[in-house]
């Protein structure tokens, strides 16, 4: 005879109402789970699409829009700029990486990103298949990219004109992929990189039915006006700093040339953050208010099943029980309940974020890469059973102020 | 062994029986009469600490029990009282044998599982040592609670109404099975009862009277 034996016995003569006081817990548990996890997620993207990137150069415009577009790729481009200001950052002592960027097509909804292999390096992206470029019209492929649409190193494929899916097909200008990304849980997941030099071969007649437009006074398409006739041009350029020292030189240097921003993506991030503020409190306010409330059924819940346990602890107190033994009773009856009902919610929390991840990227949107299980959760199980122990605790000694003959007798 | 004067008990300082006298010796058993309601079981609780001695004294083995309170007094009853309730209260989902071990491991003393086997074969439980304690009959489940009562020897054995609701012959085995326990390791030993079948079992009889009423004439 032992205590454990003992709430095996508890337990086993209600199963089913001690089911359902751990679920009323395991739903707290998930729910609070699960919103952290996807709430890191969502921060863990962020941070991963700024990679090493301290500094984005693009036309002007809005900051928050350069940013948009060149580093999350969600946003229309501001611009385009001169090629001579990569070469120029690319020179600049101050500078460790300046990788360009080159918008304007897309397949199938991904964007095709006309960039230098350096771009891979931003995101600690490795190769699952193939090489690395090494001329223009080859590609290499975002892991999601080459999950949905599903290509593989060899395939042929050609792009539409503009960012999303519909625009005018480039048939003459064939792409090749050489290469298939590991996923790495960054926006470079859902790109088609290829060299620089491709974006620019690809919309040369554009460029030269552009110039004619404006010399014929016609009227141009408004998503070429952007483009500099003739030139060789760059959307936008990724930097990352050598030293601080850059920190403090380059912006005010750019923004000294003609037609050229410096945004920061920590910056711009932020301020994105503060925007989205009002909304993101609500939806925290409310998954708190959630919290709160199954933290209050699982306290009623424990409450009432403690309280049933009135009889057996008087009847142990009959038989000669000191308060240490009925003590650790309660608080075992508590922890078994805490530890069920937690780690069952940390699974069922777990599921739905996963759930809820793949969701979310399925529809080609950005994927939502998930934390390991770790430290976070851990505390979650531990609040529980701390939760546990408080309301496993209240009415146990409300069980032992009553008197042991009318404990009985009101069982 | 047992000496009770002029106890009268109760509940929150009501009181709600009376027991003028009751000596009970080592290996000598009692029994204690009265018709339902007329306080029975309160005097019992009084006598093991669970209800309240209002007036009057309960000595144990020469322990006054006004004189223990709250985890001593139950550290108290574990050791030198077996009570069998009138409900049993055995817990379901517990073997019999684990009931029976309920008392050492209430009373935090070893469990000595060989001896609860030989007691509970004594009581002709052998085969139901490991059958969850729901399944037995009410007969059987007497005689595992007699047993949780005897496991650990106590100088007092005190039963509420053993013999409710059992048949003639089934009564009188269980009388004397009781008694015989106390007997053997002796143990004063007190029944309640409103059943006269057991009066002639038993040598010393006293009555309960209720507060209130007129002392009966004896």
């Amino acid at each position: 005879m032992n205590q454990v034996k003992l709430i095996g016995a508890f337990i086993r003569r209600r199963p089913l109402t001690w089911g359902f006081h751990a679920l009323t817990l395991a739903l707290g548990v998930a729910v609070l789970t699960a919103v952290l996890a996807l709430n890191a997620g969502l921060s863990g993207r962020f941070q991963r699409d700024l990679g090493g990137i301290d500094l984005v150069v693009g036309a002007k415009g809005s900051p928050l829009q350069l940013i948009m577009s060149a580093v999350f790729q969600l946003d229309q481009p501001t611009g385009n700029i001169p090629l001579p200001v990569l070469q120029l950052l690319a020179g600049n002592r101050m500078v460790e990486r300046a990788v360009p960027v080159s918008l304007g097509d897309n397949v199938g909804g991904f964007r095709i990103v006309g960039t230098t292999p350096q771009y891979g390096e931003i995101y600690d992206a490795r190769l699952a298949a193939g090489r690395w470029w090494s001329g223009p019209m080859e590609a290499v492929i975002g892991a999601q990219v080459g999950r949905r649409l599903h290509y593989r190193v060899g395939d042929v494929f050609v792009g539409d004109h503009g960012l999303a899916p519909g625009g005018e097909t480039h048939k003459d200008s064939p792409y090749r992929v050489v290469g298939v990304l590991k996923p790495t849980g960054a926006v470079i997941d859902r790109l088609v990189l290829t060299d620089t030099a491709s974006v620019w071969k690809v919309h040369e007649h554009e460029n030269l039915e552009h110039l004619e437009a404006l010399n014929a006074g016609r009227p141009v398409d408004p998503h070429d006006v952007d483009k500099s006739p003739g030139g060789r041009e760059v959307t936008a350029v990724l930097v990352k700093y050598r030293s601080a020292m850059g920190a403090l030189m380059l912006p005010r240097f750019i923004t000294g040339l003609p037609n050229l921003q410096a945004a920061s993506p920590a910056v711009e991030t932020a301020h994105l953050t503060t925007l989205l503020g009002t909304g993101a409190e609500v939806l925290r306010a409310f998954a708190v208010g959630l919290l709160a409330l199954s933290a209050l059924g699982f306290f009623v819940a424990l409450y009432a099943a403690v309280s049933q346990r009135r009889r057996e602890l008087a009847l142990l107190r009959t038989l000669g029980a000191r308060p240490s033994l009925l003590f650790a009773l309660v608080t075992l009856e508590g922890l078994a309940l805490g530890l069920t009902g937690g780690l069952a919610g940390i699974a069922l929390g777990r599921g739905a974020a996963v759930f809820a991840a793949q969701a979310a990227s399925r529809g080609g949107g950005p994927s939502l890469p998930l934390p390991p299980l770790g430290g976070v959760d851990l505390a979650i199980l531990a609040g529980a059973l701390a939760l546990s122990l408080v309301a496993a605790l209240a009415p146990g000694l409300v069980a032992y102020r009553t008197p042991p003959a009318a404990a009985l007798k009101a069982g | 062994m047992l000496a009770v004067e002029r106890l009268v008990a109760g509940y929150g300082r009501r009181p709600l029986a009376r027991l003028a006298r009751l000596d009970v010796g080592p290996g000598e058993a009692a029994l204690l009469l009265g018709p339902s309601g007329s306080g029975k079981t309160t005097l019992l609780l009084a006598i093991a600490g669970m209800a309240e001695v209002i007036e009057g004294s309960v000595r144990i083995d020469g322990v006054d029990m006004a004189g223990l309170r709250g985890a001593a007094r139950d550290r108290f009853r574990g050791r030198a009282i077996g009570f069998v309730f009138q409900d049993l209260h055995l817990i379901a989902g517990l073997s019999t044998l684990d009931n029976v071990l309920l008392a050492p491991f209430a009373a935090g003393v070893r469990q000595d599982r060989r001896r609860a086997l030989a007691l509970l074969a004594e009581l002709g439980l052998e085969a139901r040592a490991h059958r969850p304690a729901e399944t037995l009959s009410r007969g059987e489940a007497q005689r595992a609670a007699i047993a949780r009562a005897m496991l650990l020897e106590p100088k007092l054995i005190l039963a509420d109404e053993p013999t409710a609701s059992l048949d003639d012959a089934t009564c009188g085995r269980v009388a004397e099975l009781l008694a015989r326990a106390a007997a053997e390791t002796g143990a004063a030993l007190v029944v309640a009862t409103h059943d006269l079948r057991l009066r002639e079992r038993f040598e010393v009889s006293v009555f309960a009277e209720p507060v209130g009423l007129p002392e009966p004439a004896l």
